[in-house]
């Protein structure tokens, strides 16, 4: 029999188990709450620039939409077929954005991931953004806004219902549910930390906090609650996250059109949503770590395990899309086979290489280390990624439309209007507005959980050398 | 007879743990173990593991939440659908299956999340339960120890907590 | 109510539509046969609807932009036909009067989230405009795309004084914001439906019939109640063996009815007549 002894466990671990230090484990817990509650004060100018120009961006998206208000959707210069143009492709491309807050909060804090911490409370934060931004997009795309209530499964005297039959009825309850769930989550999670905001505040922000905290004072009781429903949250939500994209999925595939009547839809939704989410989380921990100066916190250890995420699920949407094609490409359907043939040849064909080629080819920068450690590549591999991702959308929505099963409708030169662009670029602002807006007036690093992280780290130095 | 508190700030973690167990086997008169608070910046099983079993019934609520949800969901959407005078469409059953079982599937979701959130504040003893003695630096790194006792309790209480270089005793009129 | 209601009819609301004998024994069934072979794509079905229904003409830019409200629309297919030739490819020209096919199992309603496409009990494909609210998804999914959206407000517009006093007012004219398409005349029907109670009978054939049926000039359409086991239309669907609720029609190769896109299980209430030909085989 061997003996070991403690030294020579850590030597061992050392030496095999080569792990990036995430966070700087001597870092005192004033300073922690110091640092946070600094980026909620001062933060560099360049904070002020993207809020402004995200305001600007949502004042020129609202133009566009009172435009279009006013005329009716013609001014999207939408036309038969093709009926759904951007709006509904942008929508995807948000919920699909959602989705990686959940996974970075509730999956790895089911699975005990330390390094999420520090990240996980702006990627909850995009979360419930980008649904709020998905949300609007069902608004603009409707033809009767100011009717979307029927919708809503109230009850009346006439006992009129929606059709529950409907995927944009699942959709109504799946995104009403997710974005419920997720603010619950986002604001639950945050419950400590507005605690610690309530005592360093005056004035009506400590007033604003103190009613936010709900009591919060640290008891074992509260403690022992917040850890079994946080956890019980968690659990409700990755079940939920996947069902959500999956039911965005089957607005598509429950639907007859060639291209888009596909088993595997649902799958490579939630590829793609995750896909494109860890992408904008990649974009977000580069900005707010410059804006508020997070240096100490959001890590580049961090930001390389985040990437090594995001190149993972790449590769599983890779993988999902050309199983897709291959699928249609050996299937029988001959009106599914004409359509993938449209988007390789057809008039949008440039947007389908392109999209093939950033959301397969380009991931493969996070492969390199010396990549994932350059934040500017890695600003615009991100960006990148995610215009791949938009063009996904953008490729599932209109060519189908153009070349569905009737050739009389066959259309090739579709383009949608500067109203539409204008709406969806002011989509970007509206969220990035709320989102700097969050930042500001909310911790956006979790401070108890990085002192939780310091303290594990602290106890098992101080364990591994007794 | 009139009951006071005391809190006690500690920095070290373990001798705040040392102090608790000091309590314990102290055997105070006109004091319980119940009465005693852990105020903490982060979550310390290991401290209120020594405070004795103090349960959690949240997972009850979750379960309630999640059983009523599917149930009611299904129902309510169902008995709409059998009410609903323009029933007819695209040939598919008025009651159809596997669209009610997706929508109870969200609802489900939603009460179950409801319902332990509403568990929780329940634990959580809200509203207005207020503990009488706080400090700010228990938000920051500090560790504090709350105690109810009688009134005259209360020094005994306080001699054992200094025996553990508390960083601050802070009793009902201030400092 | 509505519990005690969802369990006494539980497998009445169980049932999938369309089945054999589904109209057997009811008052109405609307259907139409279109012969492809005497249609000469004169437009006059187009142009009597337009008249009929209120729709609106949508001007010369929208039209370009595929924004046009043709209800009926006649489609046109150069060749390679029969008669086909290099010096006269006009001769190749076939024609298709496309209008929604009122489908016994549509995909439309299916998928409408509000509700506001449905099946009712003559065999229609209704559209309740006040219940639409622009979703666009029952376009999306139809697959002869014969829905069409409001994408302007066009009562504004399309009608410059005096021209609205030519407006039916039978029809509605519909705001920006809704969906519309072919109803097959429900306003002919229901006023014919209602005389016709009054006088204690059933419509007799031949008593209602559509605009674009009425102003064929080579009564290339034939509308009817299919119920109706005597009526002209039933007839023809019988001559030419094709089943209302049946995907794969077992027909003789000497008989012209088919109805378009069957695989897709959508069962229309339209029968075209054409041989249809496979010229490669």
């Amino acid at each position: 029999m061997i003996h070991t002894t403690d030294e020579r466990d850590i030597e061992v671990e050392r030496r095999f188990v080569p792990k990036a230090k995430d966070i700087n484990d001597e870092i005192a817990w004033a300073q922690i709450n110091k640092d946070v509650l600094r980026s909620m004060e001062r933060p560099r100018m360049m904070y002020w620039v993207i809020f402004l120009a995200s305001l600007a961006l949502f004042s020129f998206g609202v133009y566009c939409e009172v435009r279009q208000y006013q005329s009716g959707l013609g001014m999207a210069d939408l036309e038969n077929p093709q009926v759904w143009g951007l709006y509904i492709a942008t929508f995807i491309f948000w919920i699909g954005m959602s989705h990686s807050g959940t996974l970075l909060s509730a999956i790895l804090h089911i699975m005990h991931a330390d390094w999420r911490k520090p990240i996980y409370r702006f990627a909850e934060a995009m979360t419930t953004f980008s649904l709020m931004t998905a949300g609007l997009f069902v608004l603009v795309h409707l033809g009767r806004v100011w009717q979307f209530y029927y919708v809503v499964a109230y009850p009346n005297e006439r006992w009129t219902w929606p059709n529950f039959n409907s995927p944009l009825v699942w959709d109504a309850t799946a995104i009403g549910t997710y974005l419920t769930s997720s603010i619950v989550f986002l604001y639950f999670g945050m419950i400590p930390d507005l605690a610690i905001c309530r005592d360093n505040a005056k004035g009506f922000r400590r007033k604003f906090y103190w009613l936010l905290s709900l009591g919060w004072q640290g008891t074992d009781r509260q403690w022992a609650n917040f850890r079994v429903t946080y956890l019980t949250v968690a659990c409700f939500l990755i079940p939920l996250a996947v069902s959500v994209h999956s039911i965005v999925a089957t607005d598509f595939a429950v639907s007859q059109q060639p291209g888009w009547h596909i088993t595997s839809f649902p799958p490579y939704f939630v590829a793609g949503a995750l896909y494109s989410g860890c992408a904008a989380i990649i974009t977000l921990f580069i900005i707010l770590r410059y804006v508020f100066r997070f240096e100490e916190y959001m890590t580049m250890p961090i930001l390389d395990k985040t990437c090594r995420l995001t190149f993972a699920i790449a590769m599983v949407w890779t993988y999902l899309n050309l199983i897709e094609y291959a699928s249609v490409w050996y299937g029988s359907d001959p009106y599914a086979k004409e359509t993938l043939i449209f988007r390789a040849t057809g008039t949008y064909a440039p947007y389908w290489w392109a999209m093939n080629f950033l959301g397969s080819v380009v991931p493969f920068a996070l492969a390199f280390k010396s990549l994932r450690n350059h934040i500017p590549t890695m600003m615009v591999v991100s960006l990148l990624l995610n215009l791949g991702m938009w063009l996904e959308r953008f490729m599932i929505v209109t060519p189908t439309f153009a070349h569905g099963y009737y050739p009389w409708t066959w259309t090739g030169n579709w383009w949608p209007s500067w109203i539409q662009w204008g709406i969806v670029a002011g989509s970007f602002g509206w969220f990035t507005m709320l989102f700097m807006l969050f930042c500001k007036i909310f911790p956006a690093v979790s401070m108890y959980e990085v002192k939780e992280m310091v303290y594990h780290r602290f106890m098992a130095r101080k364990a591994r050398a007794s | 007879m009139s009951k006071a508190h005391t809190l006690a700030l500690y920095s070290d973690f373990e001798e705040a743990g040392r102090a608790i167990q000091e309590l314990k086997s102290a055997n105070l008169q006109g004091f319980k173990m119940d009465d005693v608070i852990l105020k903490s910046p982060i979550e310390h099983p290991e401290l209120s593991e020594m405070l004795g079993s103090r349960p959690v019934y949240v997972q009850f609520f979750t379960l309630a939440g999640a059983v009523l949800g599917s149930s009611i969901g299904f129902t309510l959407i169902a008995s709409a659908q059998a009410n609903f005078l323009v029933q007819i469409r695209g040939g598919r059953p008025i009651v159809p299956l596997p669209p009610d079982l997706v929508i109870t599937y969200e609802l489900f979701i939603l009460i179950g999340v409801f319902m332990t959130v509403l568990g929780c504040f329940i634990g959580w003893k809200l509203p207005g339960n207020r503990s009488p003695i706080y400090n700010t630096s228990i938000s920051e790194d500090k560790v504090g120890i709350l105690v109810k006792a009688e009134a005259q309790t209360i020094p005994q209480i306080n001699e054992i907590f200094n025996r553990h270089q508390p960083l601050e005793i802070i009793g009902e009129q201030g400092r | 109510m509505s519990l005690s209601n969802l369990i006494k009819n539980w497998s009445s609301l169980r049932v999938r539509r369309p089945y054999e004998g589904q109209y057997k024994g009811k008052d109405y069934k609307w259907a139409m046969v279109i012969d492809l072979d005497a249609c000469t794509g004169c437009n006059a079905c187009t142009t009597a609807c337009y008249a009929e229904n209120n729709l609106p003409v949508v001007g010369k830019e929208s039209f370009a932009k595929g924004q046009a409200m043709h209800w009926i629309r006649i489609e046109r297919y150069w060749g390679p036909g029969d008669h086909m030739t290099e010096e006269f490819p006009q001769r190749g020209a076939q024609f298709l009067p496309m209008l929604c096919q009122q489908c016994e199992a549509a995909p439309c309603e299916v998928v409408c989230p509000v509700g506001a496409t449905h099946h009712t009990p003559d065999g229609l494909n209704s559209q309740v405009y006040n219940r639409c609210i622009g979703s666009r998804y029952c376009s999306a999914n139809c697959p002869y795309k014969v829905r069409y959206f409001n994408w302007w407000q066009y009562p504004e517009r399309a009608w410059p004084n005096p021209l609205e006093l030519q407006l039916n007012p039978d029809v509605t004219v519909r705001s920006k914001g809704v969906m519309e398409k072919c109803t097959f005349c429900v306003q002919r029907l229901t006023e014919a439906k209602n005389r016709a109670r009054t006088e204690n009978r059933l419509v007799a054939d031949g008593e209602v019939t559509t605009a674009c049926a009425q102003a064929c000039p080579t009564s290339a359409i034939t509308f009817g109640n299919l119920a109706n086991e005597k009526s002209t239309v039933a007839k023809m669907w019988q001559a030419h063996q094709i089943k209302l609720a049946s995907d794969v029609q077992e027909k003789d190769d000497t008989v012209r009815g088919y109805r378009i896109f069957e695989d897709l299980r959508t069962y229309p209430s339209i029968v075209y007549l054409e041989q249809v030909r496979d010229l490669e085989a």
